[in-house]
């Protein structure tokens, strides 16, 4: 079945002006998403990695 | 909120990093000896185990899989346990992880020089390692899952995002890629065949360079660039869109390794254009990575891990600008099947991925060891060894690529290829092959530096397996999502969506690409003449693949003048549609074969040619670089695995006539007595029953089933 729904496609070439319509469409979206961030939720969040809550190796500075 | 104490496991840390540098010196020496074979063909020591196409393998599933891989595996589990603040999951799973992903290696590296592969580049382990891997790379997700589950952070950072990718598209890709039907413990079939084997390696084999050497290593970059510049990165709304966008596009790219091949066109065509788009994503990764360092950069030129980071980051971005332009069509004409693939697989492996691990290495083993790294100056110095080996590796790859493509391209006035020897145009590389070999001597000296740095640091400091630290609880947070929190938001905070929503993601890419050449059989036109390989013929096929003679050969004819008027016609399709597994092949170091065995074809030699050649290659030809095969002239065709060949092509779908599998060893022999005779009027005496005799049998079948259709040479595009 499925074998004909993609013959019907026809022109197999629409799956480059498919793809790139996703495509679009995705990246869309997901800079809406970022600019709609919190400004202090994003600085928390790129901060992580220095929030270190180890004892013993944080006082080893670089050398 | 009431803090809780608990440890981070720096043992397991610690196992990876001694293994990551253990299997980098082994896997990077492996390679030089593979560049000296090029000066020096006979350091192949006529022996089966040291050949070319046997440690060839082992060289890049060493590098790729023991010392990235291991590098991978130290940087996740040091930084995933500080990033959820929590410690590994199982210490079981650890060190399961740990020590199943070195018992492969093994395995791996003991069956390539016993000549067991697939023959598909950067996936030529057997099944039954195969199915180890992804046992041991389940206990890795599992164990990298449960972690982000029990965290005590909301959010998870932008460096596990791309863990969690690679974790999840390395299990697709492997799982797909591998499908085969066994015939022995040590040999399979793949399930596809020819164009289809082709599009799924590749789909494969692009993807692995995404997502096992690049995903997991801008994690690392996420986390160590900041931590070692102690600043956070640049801008962490790039980091997101930096992530979607990139998982999104890299697995559309596969096709461009297919360029100008038998690929339908539109899929090569979407190859190029994703692969064009592609260097958005990685470009704005770099970007945010090296921002990162503004006002920082007086701090670069006096530590060595911020300097092993941005010569790092700064190859991403030269092979992540190379990699889009080598993916259009009128770059791929010159730079494919030449060495412009190898350096460029170099900046990637050498500079990005081994600087970046020697930079993680540099900084966690003096924190665990809780003492100062022992010499900077010799940090130093193998920076700068380093940098001058990579430069040393790629350069005179590129001259020689460029000197080779326009060679093989070359007409004369009166419409004659320039150079119809192909040899010409391999020993016109030496000079630049000897250079390169400088390249990869150089690099590992830099290696074996370091390695002697971080042992003095490991004597000096005490390691601290345990590291306590403290964090509240989390707070348990709904799973629904709350009023006022984004989509995105709250996937951000469940791991198990997030994957999922991550897998639609790289699957619309994979599905697109390969299921219509999987349902649509007009896809593939079948050639009348084009039958399946006689026994002899198939058997022959599998010691062609044992030796890994594509390491050196390819067997796809572009259409260019150049390589028609070179080699013959150009590769159709249909031609391949028995080839379990496809034989393209990826770089010529010797000439095309897929039309050695059209009889009035310009490259047709008799049986006594072959014979002569593959016992000395030196001896017909004073430069070639092809290794001799003496063994297969000493060694004793195995016929007792014919009717069990037989039966899984008849499975999966080579139509041998009913019963043949009984009958099949008869026909073999008398193909072979007739191999045999004709090598006899020519004076050499050698058994019927020698594989040599079933490697000339396959090597005078190629190409001559599409010669028989009588295909026109029409329709060439360009030189
Ligand atoms: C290290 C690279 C290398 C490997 C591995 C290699 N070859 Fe070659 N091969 C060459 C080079 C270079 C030439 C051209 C010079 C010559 O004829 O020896 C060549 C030539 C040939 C030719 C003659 C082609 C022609 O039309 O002139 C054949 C046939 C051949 N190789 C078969 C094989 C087979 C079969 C294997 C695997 C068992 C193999 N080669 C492995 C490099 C290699």
């Amino acid at each position: 079945m499925l074998r004909d729904v993609f013959k019907s496609i026809g022109g197999i070439e629409n799956y480059g002006l498919i793809s790139m319509i996703i495509f679009v469409f995705f990246f869309a979206l997901l800079i809406l998403h970022t600019f709609s961030l919190k400004r202090k939720d994003v600085d928390d969040f790129s901060r992580m990695p220095l929030d270190d809550v180890s004892k013993e190796s944080d006082d080893i500075q670089d050398i | 909120m009431e803090n809780q104490t608990f440890y981070y496991d720096n043992k397991i840390v610690k196992n990876f990093a001694y293994a990551t540098l253990f299997w980098g010196v082994i896997g990077m020496v492996v390679g030089l000896l593979l560049a000296l074979q090029f000066i020096w063909p006979a350091l192949t020591f006529g022996i089966p185990y040291t050949t070319f196409g046997r440690i060839r393998p082992i060289h890049t599933n060493a590098v790729i899989f023991a010392f990235v891989g291991n590098g991978m595996f130290t940087g996740i589990y040091y930084s995933l346990q500080r990033l959820c603040k929590a410690r590994m999951f199982n210490d079981l799973l650890s060190k399961i992880n740990f020590w199943g992903w070195q018992l492969i290696i093994v395995l791996a590296a003991v069956s390539f020089a016993g000549g067991m592969t697939t023959g598909k580049e950067y996936a030529e382990l057997e099944w039954p390692i195969d199915l180890l891997v992804a046992v041991i790379w389940l206990v890795f997700g599992a164990n990298m899952i449960g972690t982000i589950i029990k965290r005590r952070t909301q959010h998870i950072y932008v460096a596990i995002w791309f863990y969690i990718a690679t974790f999840v598209t390395i299990t697709v890709l492997h799982v797909v890629n591998s499908l085969a039907i066994p015939v022995s413990l040590f040999k399979s079939y793949p399930i596809y065949a020819g164009v289809q084997d082709a599009l799924v390696q590749w789909w494969y084999g692009h993807n692995a360079v995404a997502f096992f050497l690049t995903t997991p290593f801008l994690g690392l970059m996420y986390y160590y660039l900041p931590k070692a510049a102690n600043r956070p990165i640049y801008s962490y709304r790039l980091s997101i869109v930096h992530f979607w966008a990139l998982i999104f596009l890299y697995i559309w790219a596969g096709p461009h390794h297919l360029l100008y091949s038998a690929l339908p066109g539109w899929a090569q065509s979407l190859g190029v254009v994703f692969s064009v788009m592609l260097i958005a994503p990685s470009w704005g990764g770099m970007v945010n990575g090296l921002l990162t360092l503004r006002g920082a950069w007086d701090r670069v030129r006096e530590d060595p891990v911020l300097k092993f980071m941005v010569v790092a980051v700064t190859a991403y971005g030269m092979s992540t600008f190379e990699g889009p332009m080598m993916s259009t069509k009128t770059v791929n004409a010159i730079s494919h099947f030449t060495d412009w693939t190898v350096g460029h697989a170099h900046i990637g492996a050498l500079g990005w991925n081994g600087f970046l691990t020697f930079a993680v290495l540099y900084y966690l083993i003096p924190r665990m060891f809780q003492t100062q790294l022992f010499s900077r100056k010799m940090a130093n110095l193998h920076f700068w060894i380093g940098t001058l080996g990579i430069i040393f590796y790629a350069v005179p790859l590129y001259w020689g690529a460029i000197t080779q493509a326009s060679m093989w391209k070359e007409f004369t006035a009166d419409g004659f290829l320039k150079y119809p020897n192909f040899l010409e145009t391999v020993t016109q590389l030496q000079p630049m092959y000897a250079t390169r070999a400088i390249g990869g001597a150089l690099y590992i000296v830099g290696i074996l530096l370091g390695l002697y740095n971080l042992i003095l640091t490991i004597r000096a400091g005490k390691f601290l397996p345990e590291e306590a630290a403290s964090a509240p609880a989390l707070t348990r947070v709904e799973g629904k999502r709350g009023s006022g929190e984004g989509i995105h938001r709250w996937l951000e905070r469940r791991p198990v969506q997030f994957i999922l929503v991550a897998l639609v993601a790289i699957l619309i890419g994979g599905l697109i690409e390969i299921v219509p050449l999987y349902l649509v059989k007009t896809n593939i036109p079948t050639i009348a003449s084009v039958k399946p390989y006689t026994p002899l013929e198939l058997q022959g096929r599998d010691i062609y693949v044992r030796e890994g003679c594509y390491t050196c050969h390819s067997q796809q004819v572009r259409p260019f003048r150049s390589e028609t008027e070179r080699y013959g016609e150009y590769a159709k399709a249909g031609e391949y549609v028995y080839d379990h597994p496809f034989q393209w092949g990826s770089k010529r170091n010797g000439p095309d074969l897929s039309r050695e065995g059209v009889v009035s074809g310009r490259q047709y030699k008799p049986n006594s040619w072959h014979y002569n050649h593959m016992m000395n290659p030196q001896r017909l030809n004073e430069q070639s670089i092809m290794p001799v095969y003496k063994w297969l002239i000493y060694d004793d065709l195995d016929i007792s695995t014919t009717p069990r060949k037989i039966r899984v092509m008849q499975f999966l779908g080579v139509p041998y006539p009913q019963g043949y599998d009984k009958i099949a060893n008869d026909d073999l022999m008398i193909q072979a007595r007739g191999i045999a005779d004709d090598l006899k009027s020519q004076g050499i005496q050698v058994e019927p029953t020698k594989e040599i005799i079933a490697m000339i049998a396959y090597l005078q079948r190629l190409g001559k089933d599409v010669h028989a259709a009588g295909m026109p040479t029409a329709t060439i595009t360009g030189k």
